[in-house]
């Protein structure tokens, strides 16, 4: 485990990142654009809560890519 | 292979002829033999690459270690050379010690994968197995069940699903927000592409060199030309696309070799994060 640490952890961030960084963005934007997409539809409306999907979806993958590869 | 305009014999100024690059057309063989069964293609060209690939991966194993002996001879320190540089660059950087039981299966995937991606170059055969879809995605999923496996024998059932969920330091009343974005990114996104990405190299490469022959063959009209200088012009033209073809032929070697460790050390990174636990 220690090995593990020095050698991923030490100096340069996980290499996983990269493509880790860009499916929190896209998993983010297609989730929740793809519910607020849903509920204008359900609802009637012609273009409310996909916006507010497509934001939520946005600034949660952001978040996520803050808490798990800039803070750490 | 490049049939789009070789087949027909087309070439510049020739009356009634026009360039047809080559298209999608190349990675969709036509079956030799057909079962009729649904979403299938049958047997194709891509079976016969496919076994050559494995025959090649059996093969250099087979030869290279059926002597083995401890001063090891040429063969025998090539194969070698080629464990230590899984073992050094990809499972001990990724998983430390513990990563050595998967060093036969990225060693097995990796040079499988090389030899399917380097079918592109072999002349007769000339076609990437990789560059359909169906067989990076067969390897793509069978390394993400491995993940799940693997995390599961480590952490349980609960454990491995709220690692791969639940994201650490995030406060409860952002949960309900980051916790379907993390099963979307770790369950579907990256599975898919990592298979993509293989795939969609290799295909564009491919692409790439029938355009660089078919437009070279096309282009080629020494004695047809209207008139002497037309003609060598387009030789000469010929001629560039020929040495484009040669550059990137060099470069797709250099490529499938890239994008077989590319897959290899994602896949070592997924399975040691899958036997780490929550991060």
């Amino acid at each position: 485990m220690n090995e593990r640490t020095d050698a991923v952890v030490g100096e340069e961030p996980p290499r996983a990142s990269a493509g880790a960084v860009l499916s929190y963005l896209l998993g983010g934007l297609a989730f929740w654009g793809l519910i607020g997409w849903g509920a204008d539809r359900a609802l009637g409306f012609d273009t409310l809560f996909l916006p507010i999907g497509l934001l939520l979806g946005l600034v949660g993958g952001i978040y996520l890519i803050i808490t798990q590869y800039v803070r750490s | 292979m490049y049939s789009a305009a070789s087949e027909e014999g087309c070439h510049l100024f020739d009356p009634g002829c026009k360039f047809e690059a080559p298209g999608t057309s190349l990675f969709f063989p036509n079956p030799w033999l057909d079962f009729g069964l649904p979403a299938t293609s049958g047997i194709t060209k891509y079976t016969l690459v496919l076994v050559v690939a494995l025959l090649v991966a059996a093969g250099f194993w087979y030869f290279t270690t059926r002597n083995a002996k401890v001063v090891p001879g040429r063969g025998q320190s090539m194969a070698e050379m080629l464990v230590s540089f899984i073992r050094d660059q990809i499972t001990r950087t990724t998983m430390g010690k513990e990563g050595d039981k998967f060093i036969p299966l990225l060693l097995t995937l990796f040079l499988f994968i090389f030899s399917m991606n380097i079918m592109g170059l072999i002349p007769g055969l000339q076609l990437p197995v990789t560059s359909n879809l169906a067989f990076p995605a067969v390897l793509a999923i069978f390394v993400f069940i491995l993940w799940n496996a693997v995390g599961i024998r480590r952490h349980g059932v609960g454990g491995h699903i709220k690692a791969r969920l639940v994201p650490g330091g995030v406060p409860v009343w952002i949960l309900p927000v980051v916790v379907p974005i993390e099963a979307l990114s770790n369950f579907v996104i990256r599975p898919a592409t990592h298979m993509i990405r293989l795939f969609a190299t290799m295909f564009a490469g491919h692409l790439l060199l029938a355009v660089f022959a078919a437009g070279g063959w096309y282009m080629f009209n020494l004695f047809g030309a209207p008139n002497a200088g037309l003609g060598l012009l387009s030789a000469g033209f010929s001629g560039i696309a020929l040495i484009g073809f040669l550059v990137f032929t060099a470069f797709e070697l250099f490529i499938m070799a890239v994008q077989a460790y590319v897959f290899v050390l994602l896949s070592s990174i997924y399975l040691g994060e899958a036997m780490e636990g929550a991060h």
